[in-house]
């Protein structure tokens, strides 16, 4: 009898806590906050995780020789001279830009600045497609950051940032919508992801274009720069295949980067010189 | 309690482990390691033990999972709070069998409880998004099914090892075993 009297109590109490707990994060800068401490606190496990799996996946691979190492470093700099001489080239021709955009009365086109960051882990979810990189408030990432690597866009910096950790929404989610102009048109559309695409597979869809657009696989996609988050002149992918809708034109996009590897990427922190 | 303790710091170590292990190839599912372990808890540990479990699985799995979109959370921190405890309380309902030793049914149970996790987020997820679309596809089927084919197929493995640690921790959790059922 008292037993059962008792896991009334506890049912009860169970109960309580519950709608205490529902209560609680109705706020959502509570929720947030709550969120962020929890990263925070999982942040070193992922951390020490990520580099285990690092040092794993370089000792399943074989270390490299000697010979071959330094024929990568010669490359390397070799690649880096490269680079270093079309990005001089490139400022210049930025500042040229940028004068010429005065002289027209346009507004000056904003500058990149990017913060390299590290993927320590990826989601557990079942639905979402985000990841979590080792910078955080502390090195000046915001919400709504664009996150790319050098062969295009991986997504957008979500609301959920401890100080040294953050999570990224990648493009393949269907929540990650970026506006994306094609290649040699004039046609825009919205780019979003699919929520059960194959998970070594992941599509985009480009969806709101014009139904005369007619667009050919291979053409690249890029973002327009409409609404503020992402730059324009990113790479999101090349067209696969192209169709209409009772509404709309709809193409599907597969992306520049490859979601399902990628290590290291940069955080556009700032966007002003 | 040691048993409990220990409980709570393999969910949270299951969570840490699978943002390391990704959806299984081809089918896109999930190993839901955390729920396993929150599921066995909710059986071997007594009422109070299991709703505080459950809470604190609910609650680890809201803090990581629960996404703002346009400010405003898309599904709220605190769902899966309410909807972990009620997978607690059906699995709690079935734990006098398990005092007696058994933990067969409790081994499908959890499959079946672990699979309705992706199916309840997917629900909540497809209503809570603009423009409601019910594209319920086969890798949809194999992402929900997988991940609880998957738990029924790692719990007798699961239940043993964690049953083994509950003894050695000094904590028994089928006292009953070999004894009858008793008509009341």
């Amino acid at each position: 009898m008292w037993r059962s009297r008792l896991n009334y109590i506890i049912g009860g109490a169970g109960v309580v806590l519950l709608l205490a707990a529902l209560w609680f994060f109705s706020n959502p800068l509570r929720s947030q906050r709550v969120q962020a401490g929890f990263l925070g606190m999982i942040a070193p496990f992922l951390k020490q995780g990520s580099s285990l799996q690092r040092y794993y996946v370089t000792k399943k691979e074989g270390l490299k020789k000697l010979e071959d190492l330094e024929k990568e470093v010669i490359q390397l700099r070799v690649v880096n001279k490269e680079m270093s001489a079309t990005n001089q080239a490139l400022r210049g021709m930025e500042t040229e830009n940028n004068r010429l955009r005065n002289a027209l009365g346009y507004r000056e086109r904003s500058v990149f600045q990017l913060m390299p960051a590290r993927i320590i882990a990826r989601d557990a979810s079942t639905w979402y497609q985000k990841v979590i990189i080792d910078r955080g408030s502390e090195e000046l990432i915001e919400p709504d950051q664009a996150v790319l690597t050098e062969s295009g866009l991986v997504g957008k910096t979500t609301n959920l940032i401890s100080a040294h950790t953050a999570q990224v929404i990648l493009i393949t989610d269907e929540n990650c919508r970026v506006s994306a102009s094609i290649e040699g048109t004039r046609e825009q559309g919205i780019v979003k992801g699919e929520r059960a695409t194959k998970a070594t597979l992941p599509k985009i869809g480009l969806g709101f274009l014009s139904k005369q657009a007619a667009l050919r696989p291979g053409l690249t996609v890029y973002t327009s720069g409409v609404g503020g988050v992402f730059p324009s002149g990113i790479e999101l992918g090349k067209i696969e295949t192209f169709g209409l809708r009772e509404l709309d034109a709809y193409a599907t996009v597969k992306p520049s980067v490859d979601l399902t590897t990628i290590e290291d990427v940069f955080v556009v922190v700032s966007d002003t010189k | 309690m040691i048993f409990f303790l220990i409980l709570l710091i393999l969910m949270f170590g299951a969570l840490v482990i699978q943002h390391f292990i990704g959806p299984l190839p081809m089918l896109g599912c999930r190993l839901l390691l955390m729920q396993m372990l929150m599921l066995y808890g909710a059986i071997a540990l007594p009422l109070h033990g299991m709703l505080v479990v459950t809470f604190i699985g609910g609650l680890m799995w809201d803090a990581l999972q629960a996404q703002q979109i346009d400010g405003a959370y898309q599904i709220s921190m605190g769902w899966s709070v309410a909807f972990y405890m009620g997978l607690g309380t059906i699995m709690a309902g079935f734990r006098p069998l398990f005092l007696r030793g058994r933990w067969e049914v409790h081994c499908l149970l959890t499959g079946v409880l672990t699979a309705a996790i992706p199916l309840a987020e997917f629900i909540m997820v497809t209503v809570r998004t603009e423009p409601v679309q019910w594209i319920f596809d086969k890798s949809v089927a194999w992402r929900i099914g997988g991940a609880g084919l998957i738990a029924t197929l790692l719990s007798p493995l699961l239940f043993f090892v964690l049953n083994y640690l509950a003894v050695l921790t000094g904590y028994d959790p089928q006292p009953e075993r070999g004894t009858k059922p008793t008509i009341r």
